[in-house]
């Protein structure tokens, strides 16, 4: 097993690793892991399989014992007592089988978790910044759990009816050759017409689940928007739309029921079970079989029923689950673009920030960013202005190198970003992105996240810096208030402040804040304003607002537009210079 | 799995008689009653095939023991080689059927459930939340569907095992006894391990909510993990969920793996019983070999109904309650009522509130007695605190709630006389929150003119704002698309294009709920020279956050629990010194240039507390 080195930021100290050559591959080489649990289950589903063909061929030694002339009665009981010992086995079996592939099955889901989870710490900056994190969570939750019913039901009932339908081709022979003729052809024919059938049904099961997902987004569309529907007198247009849609799903729908019920196996179990009564009755009468055989070897077709019924919805439950694997370890195996560069400039920072000729792309090519040059000394603030899309965030996200400028050079300090060890730069850059994360935590551990072991004094100066401490004491828990689905909600402007008290706890040399909080009083602004002052002192600061009073305040002003900069300078040279500017201040 | 999705009541909820019901899931299958026959007579057919099956191998059985024609055992062959083959056939047409009867009512159920849903007013989406209202018309209906399908299935498998019951008994009664003997265990065995399987199931359902939060939460947090360097304390928080999930799941794995071993254990020693006890008949010839062949193969066939049976009523009962949230959604009384449908002309605006009363709730009054004049082209601003009764007065103007008493007259028509549709177009509302449909941005400027708009028309409009540079910011223009409910516009950008709607529409009167939302100023610039455009050909009724919005109005009134308390314009209000000035104070003060250039000056001053 070769392994690609990949670097991490962050990596578990675990001897074990999964093979991510392929997806196919990379499940197998977790299952390999519970080797112990797959041979339980192997044998459990032989041992299920072989004991339920006992029945018919014990039932047949019953007929043998009763058509006997004269009659064998005293067999009957040992006959019986076989039957209920090796049913009652049978159920231990069948129990060890489903519940090895169970146990299987869990421990895989946990542990493909687990290393998607691992290696989604480890990936960079860069790499959480593109990725949306409702995808991300979409492979960790519904992809995880495809992998698991993969195993159970999925492989544990491939598995089981395989062995179902070895039974009689391996048993049919011990009452004479010939008879392996029929469940031999019944094998061949029926893996033919289910691949056919899979192969038939896959593009419609698709299609049915996309006119459903179309169905239900309009309409919750349409619901949500009502009071738009409503007053626009659109009501009857929707109707009619949503009609489409609703008959769209059912066309799809009709479409893969007659796929159903055209099911060939259901077909070929009917023939098999006609012809098998031919054969044997044939052999009987050139007296070839005795009578308990007919009745045995009828019975063993009859088990061909298991496979039959369940396997359809097996075989797709395993392809799911490798579409899902595969979709799980493209995340896992995605380029981590990644340079810590430990032997780098260490520091300390002081904060000087110049960007010189700096132009950026994203990898779709559009430039985000173009020709971007300026300079601040430590503890200027800079206040970023443009609309949403002018490259705003992107500008900013030069500087702790969540992405590397393309042409051009981000110096912190005079030196380049790219010669700082990566480690440092990004301890003296903090970033308050628009929306703010808090962990479902108290709130004086969410502030004191950066600095764990940080003392109640240390927070609460830190939230009263960041004008928190009124509303945090306004709660009856306090600081120890727990926060998100299980504890209180906080409007934007509260998790911006608690935001803002996390960061001065770190205490950065650079801190960029994305705000686009508004206030509706000026009681709530004024508090803000102090906030962002607090922030700002000190250290070089870096706002994108749509607030006028920082734009007005701050000592540099960048206006963006379409990635390159529309105008720069203070407030007072930009009044003189620039009409947009000029028309945002006038009233 | 649709335990608990949608089953939580709601107040529009009714308990319909059993008679209602079974009159009201009638009328939907009546249209079908032909094709539903024709499935019932197939299952029939299917039950029927499935119980000579095993007759006719018994016959067989017999045939064994004399020496057999070959004739007679090719024949035998044939019948069951046919019986198979028609057996598929049955089905096969029986699916068919199904499944376009089916696709068919739940279309019809859908549909009506939609229509009346739209024509709900808003007080009721105000009180049910619209995501149970999608489950009731997806999955609800979807139930309902199934539910036909279960009922069918089932009184299949009862049929055959009735018929074969007969057969058996007419044969061998004492065997049949033995056999019916079994029948209550394997029932019990697999009713408690249904009640079993349900209540692991919930534990484990609530268990995994729990677990999955937490591995939302671990992931979300990641980048902030990764900005702190605190990757070590979140994955021991994730790891710890991911434990836990194991845990719950495995215990729930376990217990159901039980089931089908124990049923099979139990099935083992009814076959051994019935070998026993048949096989000593047989011997002694008190049945014939083939009979007691029979008895074997028919066991199965009895239990697989015991086994759906189990589950029966409990799905039955899902099934029929789905039926009833639909029919609820679907019969939910409107609160507004127009008691004419009159046509209404080109309106030039003049509104007027005569001595209204209007409340949500009984118990708190919005509005009471309350009279107001807005004359044609007027542009009027509420202002006041929340619950002041501002939204309310704008959206009575829009019909979108039912007032007690009083009158409202548009250009003199009483508005309860209107044709309500009619009068709406003549009505552009922007709501706080602007809602885009997924599609383009012209689709959606042109949301109100299905028949469609002059493209031309519209970007010489758009141009009309700020040199049309907000079209020249979107990717692909009036093609752009604007993602699901708008996500992929800035907030700024959405509310261009919902006030382009309105510019399009050219309403007679027009109804402006402000955002509160922060938007850059420059795209607030363009907005607010929209509103402006806007506000020039309509009467305008504008709940302002805005000061410039304020101050844009002809006439602005203070609103104080649901009465007028003061009006006049900006500057003459504020000099008044009144409840103007001190909202202005709270609200509109750190909107003002005055307050920008002096913010810095009060942020580096020590707050006062």
């Amino acid at each position: 097993m070769t392994s690609i080195p990949v670097l991490a930021e962050f990596t578990l100290p675990e001897h074990w690793r999964s093979d991510r050559r392929g997806p196919v591959r990379w499940v197998f080489s977790y299952l390999r892991r519970q080797w112990l649990l797959a041979v339980l289950m192997t044998i459990g589903a032989i041992g299920n399989a072989a004991l339920a063909a006992a029945v018919p061929v014990l039932i047949g030694r019953a007929f043998e014992a009763i058509t006997a002339a004269p009659p064998q009665v005293n067999l009957l009981s040992g006959l019986a007592f076989m039957i209920a010992g090796t049913q009652i086995v049978r159920g231990i079996l069948r129990f060890g089988r489903n519940s090895g592939a169970e146990l299987i099955a869990q421990r895989i889901e946990r542990d493909v978790r687990s290393e998607l989870y691992t290696s989604l710490l480890g990936k960079s900056m860069t790499f959480h910044s593109l990725q949306a994190v409702g995808d991300t969570m979409a492979r960790a939750t519904n992809d995880v759990r495809e992998v698991n019913y993969m195993f159970s039901p999925g492989l544990n009932l491939v598995l089981g009816s395989f062995y179902f339908m070895l039974m009689p081709l391996i048993l049919a022979p011990t009452y004479h050759p010939a008879l392996m003729l029929v469940p031999g052809l019944f094998m061949l024919f029926y893996f033919l017409a289910l691949w056919q059938y899979l192969k038939e049904l896959d593009p419609i099961t698709t299609e049915v689940r996309r006119a459903f997902g179309q169905l239900n987004t309009r309409l919750a569309e349409a619901l949500d928007g009502i009071e738009t529907v409503k007053g626009m007198a659109q009501e009857d247009n929707e109707v009619v739309r949503f009609g489409n849609n609703a008959r769209r799903f059912r066309d799809a729908f009709i479409k893969q029921g007659d796929v159903e019920a055209r099911f060939l196996p259901l077909l070929l179990l009917g023939l098999a079970e006609a012809t098998s009564f031919l054969h044997a009755m044939l052999l009987y009468r050139q007296g070839l079989i005795g009578l308990g055989d007919v009745v045995g070897y009828f019975g063993l077709i009859q088990l061909f029923g298991f496979p039959t019924f369940t396997s359809l919805f097996a075989y797709s439950q395993v392809s799911l689950g490798i579409a899902g694997a595969r979709r799980i370890l493209e995340l896992i195996n995605r380029e981590n673009n990644l340079d810590q560069n430990a032997s780098g400039y260490t520091g300390p920072a002081l904060g000087a920030v110049e960007f010189r000729k700096v132009s950026f792309a994203y990898n779709d090519g559009e430039p985000a960013l173009e020709n971007i040059s300026f300079s601040i000394q430590p503890g200027q603030t800079v206040a970023i202005v443009g609309q949403t899309g002018s490259g705003k965030t992107s500008l900013v996200k030069l500087i702790n190198r969540t992405y590397d400028a393309a042409p051009g050079q981000v110096l912190v300090d005079g030196c380049d970003v790219r010669g700082w060890n990566l480690e440092t730069l990004r301890r003296s850059v903090s970033i308050i992105e628009q929306d703010v994360f808090l962990f479902s935590r108290s709130i004086a551990e969410n502030i004191a996240f950066g600095k764990p072991g940080a003392s109640q004094a240390e927070i609460e100066a830190a939230a009263k810096a960041a004008q928190a401490h009124e509303f945090i004491t306004s709660f009856k828990d306090g600081y120890q208030t727990v926060i998100g689905d299980r504890g209180v909600t906080l409007s934007g402007g509260q998790r911006q402040r608690l935001a803002l008290a996390r960061a001065f706890l770190t205490d950065p040399r650079i801190l960029i804040l994305d705000d686009s909080t508004s206030s509706i009083d000026s009681a709530t602004e004024d508090k803000i304003q102090r906030a962002i002052y607090a922030a700002a002192r000190g250290r070089t600061t870096f706002l994108i607002t749509h607030r006028l009073s920082q734009i007005r305040w701050a000592d540099l002003i960048i206006v963006l537009r379409q990635g390159k900069i529309a105008a720069i300078g203070s407030h007072a040279d930009l009044m003189q210079t620039s009409e947009a500017y000029r028309r945002i201040f006038s009233e | 799995m649709g335990f608990f999705s949608g089953l939580a009541n709601e107040g529009y909820d009714r308990q319909y008689s059993d008679q209602q019901l079974a009159r009201r899931i009638g009328s939907y299958l009546r249209p079908y009653t032909t094709t539903l026959l024709g499935i019932g007579g197939l299952l029939l057919a299917t039950a029927i095939t499935g119980a000579v099956t095993p007759i006719i191998v018994s016959r067989g059985v017999d045939m064994l023991g004399l020496q057999a024609e070959e004739m007679s055992i090719i024949v035998l062959f044939l019948i069951i080689l046919g019986i198979g083959v028609i057996n598929w056939g049955i089905n096969w047409l029986r699916r068919r059927l199904t499944v376009r009867t089916l696709g068919n009512i739940e279309l019809t159920l859908r549909t009506d459930a939609f229509k009346a849903a739209a024509e709900h007013d808003l007080s009721f989406y105000d009180e049910f939340s619209s995501g149970r209202i999608v489950s009731r018309i997806t999955s609800d209906t979807k139930d309902f569907g199934n539910l036909v399908v279960l009922v069918t299935d089932l009184l299949s498998q009862i049929v055959q095992a009735i018929i074969l019951g007969i057969v058996l008994f007419t044969i061998e009664w004492r065997l049949t006894l033995l056999l019916f003997s079994f029948l209550p265990v394997v029932f019990l065995t697999a009713f408690s391990f249904r009640r079993l399987a349900r209540t692991v199931t919930r534990q484990g359902m609530r268990a995994m909510a729990n677990v999955n939060a937490a591995i939302k939460e671990t992931v979300s947090g990641i980048a902030v993990a990764k900005n702190f360097r605190q990757e070590a304390s979140v994955y021991q928080e994730f790891a710890e969920a991911n434990q836990q999930s194991y845990r719950v799941n495995v215990r729930r794995g376990i217990i159901l793996a039980l089931v089908f071993p124990t049923l099979n254990a139990l099935e083992g020693i009814g076959t051994a019983l019935m070998v026993y006890t048949g096989g000593s008949g047989a011997a002694n010839a008190v049945v014939t070999a083939g009979a007691f062949y029979l008895f074997l193969q028919s066991m199965g066939r009895f239990f697989s109904p015991m086994l759906n049976l189990s589950a029966f009523w409990a799905q039955v009962q899902n099934g029929l309650s789905a039926a009833e949230r639909v029919f609820a959604l679907i019969d939910a009384e409107a609160a507004v009522t127009q008691n004419d449908n009159q046509p209404v002309p080109v309106l030039e605006g003049d509104i007027r509130f005569e001595n209204v009363n209007f409340h949500y709730k009984r118990e708190e009054a919005v509005l009471e007695n309350f009279s107001l004049h807005i004359r044609p082209g007027e542009n009027i601003a509420l202002v006041g605190h929340t619950g002041a009764g501002k939204s309310s007065v704008a959206k009575l103007i829009a019909r979108f709630y039912e007032f007690q008493d009083g009158r409202i007259l548009v250009d003199g028509h009483d508005l309860r006389t209107l044709d309500l549709s009619a009068y709406r177009r003549q009505l552009g509302i922007v709501s706080q929150v602007p809602f885009l449909f997924s599609g383009t941005v012209l689709e959606n400027i042109a949301y109100s003119q299905p028949e469609g708009v002059d493209r031309q028309a519209i970007t010489a409009l758009a141009h009309q704002i700020g040199d049309g540079e907000w079209l020249h910011t979107l990717p692909q223009g009036l093609d752009t698309e604007v993602g699901e409910r708008g996500a992929r516009l800035s907030m700024g950008q959405r509310q261009l294009v919902s006030l382009m709607r309105v510019l399009v529409q050219r309403p007679a009167i027009f109804i402006l709920d402000e955002a509160t939302a922060s938007i850059d100023p420059f795209t607030e610039w363009q907005i607010q020279q929209a509103l402006n455009l806007i506000l020039k050909c309509s009467t305008s009724i504008l709940i302002a956050h805005r000061l410039s919005t304020v101050k844009a109005a002809d006439r602005i009134i203070v609103l104080e629990k649901g009465q007028i308390i003061e009006q006049g314009n900006h500057n003459g209000l504020l000099t008044q010194g009144g409840h103007y000035a001190s909202l202005y104070n709270s609200f509109f003060r750190h909107q003002s240039l005055a307050y920008i250039d002096e913010a810095r000056q009060m942020a580096q001053a020590e707050p006062a507390n």
